[in-house]
């Protein structure tokens, strides 16, 4: 394609007020000798977008430079893939990152716009048109596990059209909420359980004209990507393979362990059982000593038994309190004067389950009291007698009682080879240190590090039947995404609707294994000498193999190596005796950006020697980059992106940290050329800090004025 | 340190309920109660502990507990209470179980405590004063109408006396009783009268509740002049009964003044008390049948007095002798019921009052055992 580049320039906003878009013209016109620059007053106006579509259609241009506002803003005017400007799009931050930020009509911002200008240029030069891929998509969808959330999420998938198929490995549907005397409340004034399960649900989903059930099953194999998975599902009766579109898993939980809390008394005395133990003795009918049978007159729950214990599981249920309070309602029922003693660190009844904690409070034979069961042992009566430390009523109590509940907590069913998936990255969906699916709990709930993949329900985190029964709902809507975004051979969350992909120049590949290692999704697999096989459904668009790559075979039409590199290549440094350092930002377009652009809009004023380039992630950050910058004189170089460790903003999970990881080759880099490894900088920050950028870019910049310019400066 | 072995007195649980602590269970422990009452000392905060005792059912902690008296129901917890708990209503529970449980002898505690037993409560005086006035013979009737005409002066004076040393002992052994169980939760403990004294004299403890400030004068003026009145009524009767005086007094003495003005400083002080008790929102909801049953008797018992007075300058018959028959009913009922009605808190908060004061002694107290004390220490803390 014959590239017919158009720049048009908008001095509206107050840019006009703080910059001479005429002399900034002159940047495209003489130096890029482009032919066709326009400078509007109001370009995202019906008459400013009405020019680039006429110049697009009379055909005098085929790719558009807009230096104006953000990029994150006016999309719905300056779209690429639209009528507006059906082919490639560059767009140049003069607004947020130069008007608003920088001192009107001065000498540096004015050079600051026009390096944004000359790199958008650049970019605009190397930018290929994208080719969606497109394959037969199928949009069917896998629900693992037939409980509450699974048959939620069926039906949800099923009513909206879409076929499921539901595996489950008992042999009926229903999951542990079916097996349940009640639930907690569901409705107002939440104060008594709700008396049924699901029974319509569960026949709903067996007999839906949609919905495929596979009972007694597992799955020995799921291969593929999004849209094209295969699935090999074995149950009693036949092996079969199924092809779906996206897979919504629902496996649940088990509870936890009680043989390891012996200090609970768990095996010390059979009068002491767990809250699922409890659940089936009542809904068996009778809520007895298991040691002689007869009825317990008085029963003490545990709470947080095993829970919130860095021994044992160091997170909070959720439920267990809920269950607590429930099963102290079955007492009642029973024999309404028990005594019901509950020993918590917390009660933890959340939203307004608050209700129900209210109402079995009230009752005059249900005793709380914080504290820490020290021992359970026998009393000479025949009872329990459990030692508390550090209650609310005293130092250390004794209390006798018949029959000692353990308030267990979830563990989830995440990693007992259910999927088998084929991937090079191993068979199941990575976890977090606590066995639950890698996602994140605020910005990306039900996504996990398996595109495609959908986890929900209690093997998700921690929740109760009802919120379950929403995660599923929830996660069947994120999987019918999947499947129509595929369709279109677009990326889904976090940039969903891109569709470029990574192409990979395989001739050069040394097997080097780093970007099947490092894709957080495991979209490439690998042949038996370690080339990567890509699988494009399941790529996200990161471009973190891009920055993995040492031989810098990874390319996107519209982000490559190369592109970023002619960017670098395009800033004007200054000679040394100017005394006007320059520093290359490279900044996550997820968080940092945004966050730069914040701080334009709040009008934030920081140093005009800097030199930002937005990145599809950290991660995607190649080192050779650095070198480009260093080289050519650049001063010193600035990375900022999300917080990565444990509670990680990183919207790709790991990109920031693998960029802080190269960062420490690097450093040994600058060294060897005798460069001071101060020169590069890596921030984490969050969204909302866009208060600390000028800061954290003065003090930057203040301390590569002390250290002098780069001595590569000119060479 | 041994565990303490609980057992919850599911009865005693019930009792408070009724007796006005309804709300009790609410409680979750946030101790904002503690927090905001300007009473409540630093090394042994009250009420949140109290709290968490009575929903157990701790009974014998909590009637031994001296911190129940510390509290003169301001209401600050009740209004500040998350849950809705009224703590301020449930150590007003507390106290009058206290009443109830070392009432002497035992029966007369439910008794008083019973809504259903009032009108027995008051048809008891009236059947002895009945008796009085038909059997106990009369001396000739004088030219002027005179209560005399009614009661033989010599009849209802031997009647109060013996009331009042009835009321007297049954004081002591209640409070003996109290004392008991003191010593059993903190053996060793000392009183120290001297500065409750004091605090009587100023009322300095309710100055501290800011919500109280009516209550403090209310209180103030009833007390001392119920103290009054019952001094003024000690020396008549003694006087009559010694032949020195003769009833009724000449208006100019010096006795007839000095009980006008006490009648008035009750009956101002009880005003205001009804007052707070109506118009406050949040007193008005705490005031229970053991609240009225005392402050009415007394409002009245001053109320007829001062009417008599009235009545028998008119000299109507009429009036004068049915008020006066009211008037000796009421003030035989608030004496014969005072160990068991609210009246009783004088003696208890008085003794609890006097264990909490800070007490230096010079030796070691003789009967202080270390584990005692220690748990005295863990019980207030």
């Amino acid at each position: 394609m014959v590239k017919k580049l158009g720049v048009y320039i908008c001095s509206g906003c107050g840019i006009g007020d703080s910059l001479d878009t005429e002399k900034l013209a002159k940047v495209a016109t003489r130096e890029s000798k482009i032919p066709l620059c326009k400078v509007h007053p109001f370009l995202c106006g019906a008459e400013g977008a009405g020019i680039i579509r006429k110049d697009l259609a009379d055909g005098a241009v085929n790719t558009v430079v807009i230096a104006a506002c953000s990029p994150r803003v006016k999309t719905d005017v300056f779209v690429t893939g639209q009528e507006a400007c059906p082919t490639l799009l560059e767009r140049v931050n003069i607004r947020e990152h130069v008007a608003w930020s920088h001192t009107a009509k001065d000498e540096d911002t004015g050079m600051l716009a026009a390096d944004y200008l000359r790199m958008g240029i650049a970019k605009a030069r190397k930018c290929e048109p994208l080719e969606p891929v497109s394959e037969t998509i199928s949009k069917k969808l896998l629900v693992v596990g037939g409980g509450i959330t699974g048959v939620t999420a069926a039906l949800a998938a099923a009513e909206a059209g879409y076929e499921a198929v539901l595996v489950e490995k008992q042999p009926q549907l229903g999951g542990f909420v079916a097996t349940l005397k009640k639930r907690f409340p569901a409705a107002a004034p939440y104060a008594e359980p709700t008396a049924d399960g699901f029974p319509e649900q569960v026949q709903a989903a067996t007999y839906h004209s949609k919905i495929q059930v596979f009972t007694s099953a597992r799955i020995l194999k799921t291969a593929g990507q999004p849209g094209m998975f295969d699935v090999t599902i074995e149950t009693p009766a036949a092996t079969t393979e199924v092809r779906v579109g996206a897979i919504v898993m629902a496996t649940g939980w088990k509870p936890y362990d009680a043989s390891k809390l012996p200090h609970l008394g768990y095996g010390v005395s059979p009068d002491v059982i767990t809250n699922v133990d409890f659940e089936r003795m009542a809904s068996a009918g009778n809520i007895a000593r298991p040691s002689d049978g007869k009825p317990a007159a008085s029963v003490l729950f545990v709470q947080c038994a095993g829970s919130r214990d860095k021994d044992h599981l160091p997170y909070c249920s959720s439920v267990c309190c809920l269950a607590t309070l429930k099963h102290a309602t079955y007492i009642r029922e029973q024999n309404p004067e028990a005594l019901v003693y509950i020993v918590y660190k917390d009660m933890r009844t959340p939203g307004l389950h608050e209700r129900f904690y209210r109402a079995a409070q009230d009752h005059p034979l249900n005793f709380l009291t914080k504290g820490e069961v020290t021992s359970v042992g026998s009393a000479p009566d025949g009872k329990l007698a459990v030692t508390v430390g550090q209650t609310l009523i005293g130092e250390s109590i004794e209390l006798r009682v018949d029959l000692v509940v353990l308030a267990t907590g979830m563990v989830p069913v995440s990693a007992d080879g259910i999927l088998n998936l084929t991937y090079r990255q191993g068979p199941d969906l990575p976890v977090l240190k606590h066995g639950f699916p890698d996602s994140h709990f605020v910005c990306f709930p039900y996504e996990t590090r398996r595109t495609g993949i959908y986890a929900a329900g209690a093997v998700r985190a921690p929740m109760d039947s009802v919120r379950a029964g929403e995660d599923g709902l929830g996660a069947a809507m994120k999987a019918i995404q999947s499947v129509e975004l595929a369709a279109r051979g677009q990326a889904v969350h976090p940039r969903a609707g891109d569709t470029s992909f990574p192409s990979f120049f395989m001739q050069r590949c040394t097997q080097c294994k780093r970007c099947t290692e490092e894709c957080p999704f495991g979209a490439l697999d690998e042949d038996e000498k370690g080339t990567p096989k890509p699988n494009p459904y399941r790529c996200r668009r990161c471009g973190i193999c891009l920055g993995a790559c040492p031989e810098r075979i990874v390319s996107f039409k519209n982000y490559s190596v190369d592109m970023v590199a002619s960017m670098i290549k395009a800033i004007e440094v200054p000679e040394e005796d100017e005394e006007k350092p320059r520093v290359l930002v490279f900044m996550c377009e997820n968080d940092a950006y945004p966050a730069l652009d914040v701080a334009g809009f709040q009008r934030l004023r920081y140093d005009p020697g800097v030199r930002v380039i937005p990145l599809r992630c950290l991660g995607s950050l190649n080192i050779v980059w650095i070198a480009d910058a260093l080289s050519r004189g650049i001063d010193g170089v600035m990375l900022i992106g999300c917080k990565f460790g444990d509670d990680y903003q990183c919207h790709f999970i790991r990109g920031s940290e693998l960029a802080d990881r190269r960062m420490e080759n690097v450093k040994e880099t600058l060294q060897r050329l005798q460069l001071e490894s101060e020169r590069l900088e890596l921030t984490q920050l969050a969204i909302n800090e866009y208060g600390k950028l000028p800061e954290l870019i003065n003090g930057f910049m203040e301390r590569i004025r002390k250290m002098g310019p780069n001595p590569y400066k000119g060479l | 340190m041994n565990a303490q072995l609980i057992q919850p007195d599911v009865s005693f649980i019930r009792e408070v309920r009724a007796a006005g602590g309804s709300d009790l269970k609410k409680c979750f422990q946030c101790a904002t109660c503690s927090v905001v009452c300007d009473l409540s000392p630093d090394d042994a905060p009250f009420p949140r502990k109290q709290m968490i005792a009575a929903q157990w059912g701790l009974k014998d902690q909590l009637l031994c507990d001296p911190a129940i008296w510390l509290c003169h129901n301001c209401g600050s917890c009740t209004t500040q209470c998350p849950r809705g708990a009224r703590p301020g209503d449930v150590m007003a529970a507390l106290r009058q179980l206290a009443i109830r449980n070392f009432a002497f002898p035992g029966f007369m505690g439910r008794l008083v405590a019973n809504p259903k037993a009032l009108p027995v409560l008051f048809l008891v005086p009236a059947l002895v004063l009945l008796a009085i006035i038909l059997w106990v013979p009369k001396g000739p009737a004088t030219p002027e109408l005179e209560f005399a005409n009614l009661f033989p002066v010599v009849a209802v004076e031997a009647l109060f006396f013996t009331v009042s040393t009835l009321a007297a002992i049954a004081f002591l052994v209640g409070v003996i009783r109290y004392l008991k169980a003191l010593r059993m939760c903190c053996p060793g403990i000392l009183l120290n009268f001297p500065p409750v004294s004091a605090e009587i004299v100023t009322h300095e403890r309710f100055a501290q509740c800011n919500t109280n400030q009516g209550v403090r004068w209310g209180h103030f003026l009833v007390l001392w002049g119920f103290l009054g009145l019952a001094s003024v009524g000690t020396t008549i009767g003694i006087g009559t009964m010694a032949g020195i005086l003769r009833t009724p007094l000449p208006w100019g003495s010096a006795l007839k003044i000095l009980a006008n003005v006490c009648a008035a400083g009750v009956l101002t002080g009880a005003v205001i008390l009804i007052r707070e008790r109506t118009v406050n929102q949040a007193r008005r909801a705490a005031s229970t049948y053991f609240d009225w049953l005392f402050l009415g008797t007394l409002t009245a018992v001053v109320f007829t007095g001062i009417l008599l007075q009235f009545f028998r300058l008119a000299q109507v018959a009429y009036l004068m002798y049915p008020v006066y028959f009211v008037h000796l009913v009421l003030t035989l009922a608030l004496l014969l019921y005072a160990p068991y009605s609210k009246f009783a808190h004088l003696a208890y908060r008085t003794v609890a009052m006097a264990s909490t004061e800070p007490w230096k002694p010079k030796r070691k107290p003789r009967r202080l055992s270390e584990q005692g004390a220690k748990h005295c220490v863990d019980f207030y803390s």
